[in-house]
């Protein structure tokens, strides 16, 4: 792969780390707490509950 | 006194209109949300109540012929004249004070058998309320194992209400709980008890206010009376209705003519139930053999000795750390071998270029050098697990309780704050349960100075990087942990007691804790715990940590150098370096660079984020052999001042960890408090002061540390 091209790819990824952490960081929590980010099992929970 | 004959209980008749509204009510630990999972299964709805960060737990339960049933479980309380917020939503939603909750139609009492007493207080005043109750006698297993054999029918017989014995843990006595619930009609209590003469008249004339003005069913305004004149009713929470004005004025005027009088009538009152209830428990419990200390009495009196207690309690945290230490090191190893191997096989299988720069020095030096700590944190909650279920975690607590209240801390803080050594945001989440507001917040405010999980990997890499020789005894290194701990919590602690003496005065309310019996741990409850925070390490590894390395990454290459520059030149120009170096003047009375500084900036996310930040400012400025990924400490141990003096000295590597100790360094836990405390006057007010002290304790120590020539 030549290095422009990768150049091209590697700013690509980094365009979209950005939008994803920018989104997540902004995007308004539909639930109170810390949404499982913690290590708790609130995530979990929270998923079962939609399933059923 | 027995009900006056005029009272008449209000039918049950809406009950059999609409689907039946169960609440579940109990003292805290006696099993009612094991109960409520039993019997509502997966059918749950979790919300907050209104204007309240309590949460409101509703679920389906089905009849014997598949009718639906609604259960709310109500927080657990062990009285109706609640303490704290949790508590005030139970009183008033059994009391029909909130507009966004109905009264339940009838009322599931779950009590502990191994504690009859005490917990027949809570149903001794529902029973006042008039309702359709049924009373649900859990954990009878533990009781038979205690040598107490309970009487049910004759419970049943002096309640008047349906008495069903049961094991929610392992689903035993739920058919006989169902077909209780299923039935049409139940019987309403008939229980009786002697009111104090002299009180009768106050509860009359606040019973016919509550009638007339707060147009409360007969039975219900009785029992509010009752609760109105024993309890200090100082708890209201957003939502709940307040008394009509002639009703207050009636009740401070009994109130001021019981203070004249100088008898403490309350108590009176209190006491006149608690004799009704022993009465009902001599002739229900029989107690097998001897009443003396049982086994987890004995244990408890060398446990929480004032003494051994401490003596134990030490032991018990340093053989934590130092199996830390110890048994992680070896697959640490396995794991770091693995990323460089993988970083290796990248550079030979690529070509120069950007991508594959960003993959090795970016995605898989960030991640790696994260993950790496996995062994580390699974060890500290198998340990943290195997405390908790074997009930010694709730001595620990008995333990702390008197020093916390030195320093002004409510000794319910203790659990919160325990909680923080995992994670700050439930540590702030937990403290719903202090009761005064003042309180709530001092514990808020120190919480996060509790070394949380995520401060483990910084902890470790600095200790790494200050103790390099592989010959340092495990016990120096885990005794610099253990120092870090003991600093942060001497922290909360000095910052609880001036906050309570400055900003936030006032004295502790005495603690009530409960003590659960000694078990042996459920290994399989531990294991599982254990893997649940693994996963969420590893999950948080692979999608923020990685999102982040990649940002970082860029941060640290771009904009580019001229042709020729070396890697130190590239990344002191780049954005992250301008940056490192803006903050530099802040930061070097403290020993910190330019590099230091992007660390620290990027951490703020989240402290662990600071490893990953070395692992990317630091990979990229490794050039020598460039097939091998030189392990993170040593490449830290080789960066210099531009004088050539050593960065990472062991003066710094402390100072850095005593910056870690007091630094606010968590966006998570802000919104945390920011949502707790209702604005962010609050989280504002804890970045400043904790990183105000992080900079003042890491100069005194920098600083201290230079002057005594280290």
């Amino acid at each position: 792969m030549s290095p422009p091209l990768q150049t091209l790819l590697a700013l690509a990824v980094v365009a979209l780390a950005a939008i994803w952490l920018a989104r997540r960081a902004l995007v308004k929590k539909k639930t109170t707490g810390c949404g499982g980010d913690c290590g708790c099992d609130a995530q979990k929970v929270t998923a079962r509950l939609k399933q059923h | 006194m027995a009900l006056p004959p005029h009272i008449v209980a209000a039918p049950p008749g809406p009950a059999a209109a609409r689907q039946p509204v169960y609440a579940l009510v109990g003292n805290p630990n006696c099993g009612k949300t094991t109960l409520f999972n039993a019997l509502t299964g997966l059918k749950q709805k979790v919300a907050n109540y209104p204007g309240v960060t309590i949460e409101k737990k509703v679920g389906t339960t089905y009849s014997q012929h598949g009718q639906p049933i609604t259960v709310i479980d109500l927080p657990g309380t062990y009285s109706l004249a609640a303490r704290s917020p949790d508590e005030a939503v139970t009183r008033d939603v059994l009391l029909g004070r909130r507009a966004d909750t109905p009264m339940p139609d009838r009322i599931l009492c779950i009590v502990d058998a191994t504690n009859l007493e005490r917990n027949l207080y809570l149903v001794h005043q529902i029973l006042d309320l008039g309702r359709p109750v049924i009373v649900a006698v859990n954990m009878m297993d533990l009781a038979v194992k205690a040598g107490l054999n309970l009487r049910l029918s004759r419970l049943e017989r002096e309640l008047g209400v349906p008495v069903i014995p049961c094991e929610a843990l392992h689903g035993k006595g739920l058919i006989d709980l169902r077909l209780a619930m299923s039935r049409p009609e139940l019987p309403l209590s008939r229980h009786a008890w002697d009111v104090p003469t002299a009180i009768s008249a106050a509860v009359s004339e606040l019973q016919a206010a509550l009638s007339s003005h707060d147009r409360k069913p007969p039975l219900i305004a009785r029992a509010e009376a009752l609760l109105l004149l024993t309890d200090q009713d100082s708890v209201r929470v957003a939502g709940s209705t307040p008394l009509h004005a002639r009703t207050a004025e009636i009740l401070a005027q009994w109130k001021n003519r019981w203070a004249g009088d100088g008898t403490d009538w309350a108590a009176t009152l209190v006491n006149s139930r608690y004799a009704a209830i022993q009465k009902i428990t001599a002739d229900v419990v029989l107690r097998a053999g001897a009443t003396g200390p049982n086994r987890s009495d004995k244990i408890d009196a060398v446990v929480t000795h004032p003494v051994w207690g401490w003596l134990i309690l030490g032991s018990v945290l340093t053989l934590l750390f130092v199996s830390i230490f110890s048994f992680a090191e070896t697959p640490m190893t396995w794991i770091d071998d693995a990323f460089s191997a993988l970083a290796d096989w990248t550079r030979g299988h690529m070509g120069d270029g950007d991508l594959r720069d960003l993959i090795t020095d970016g995605a898989i030096a960030g991640v790696g050098g994260v993950v790496k700590f996995l062994p580390q944190i699974l060890i500290l909650f198998f340990f943290v697990g195997l405390l908790e279920s074997t009930g010694y975690m709730a001595r620990a607590a008995f333990m702390m309780d008197g020093l916390m209240g030195r320093v002004g801390l409510n000794g319910k803080s203790f659990i919160p704050m325990l909680s923080s050594f995992a994670c700050a945001i439930p540590g702030v989440m937990a403290t719903r349960t202090i009761e005064k507001p003042r309180d709530r917040l001092v514990t808020i405010l120190v919480a996060p100075l509790m070394s949380c999980s995520a401060r483990l990997p910084v902890y470790l890499l600095l200790i790494s990087a200050l103790l390099p020789s592989e010959s340092v005894p495990v016990f120096t290194k885990a005794g610099i942990m253990v120092a870090m701990y003991v600093v942060g919590t001497v922290g909360a602690f000095f910052f609880a007691w001036l906050f309570k003496r400055t900003l936030l005065k006032g004295e502790p309310p005495p603690m009530m804790m409960e003590l659960p019996p000694y078990q042996r741990p459920e290994l399989k409850v531990v294991v599982t715990q254990m893997l649940d925070r693994a996963w969420s390490f590893i999950r948080s590894a692979g999608t923020v940590i990685l999102g982040i390395s990649i940002l970082l990454w860029f941060l640290a290459a771009y904009p580019k150098a001229p042709e020729g520059a070396t890697k130190q030149q590239q990344i002191e120009q780049s954005f992250a370096g301008r940056a490192g170096h803006l903050l530099e003047p802040v930061i070097k009375p403290l020993g910190f660079d330019w590099q230091i500084g992007i660390g620290l900036i990027t951490s703020f996310y989240a402290r662990e984020v600071f490893v990953t930040t070395m692992s990317v400012v630091f990979n990229a400025e490794s050039e020598k052999d460039k097939e091998d990924t030189k392990p993170l400490r040593d490449a830290m141990l080789t960066a210099k001042w531009p004088d050539g003096r050593p960065l990472f000295t062991p003066l710094v590597c402390v100072t850095l960890m005593i910056f870690y100790v007091f630094a606010m360094q968590c966006v998570s836990t802000l919104a945390v408090v920011k949502q707790e405390t209702g604005g962010w006057k609050w989280p504002i007010f804890q970045t400043l002061y904790m990183t105000a002290t992080a900079w003042l304790a890491s100069f005194i120590v920098y600083q201290g540390g230079r002057l005594l020539g280290f």
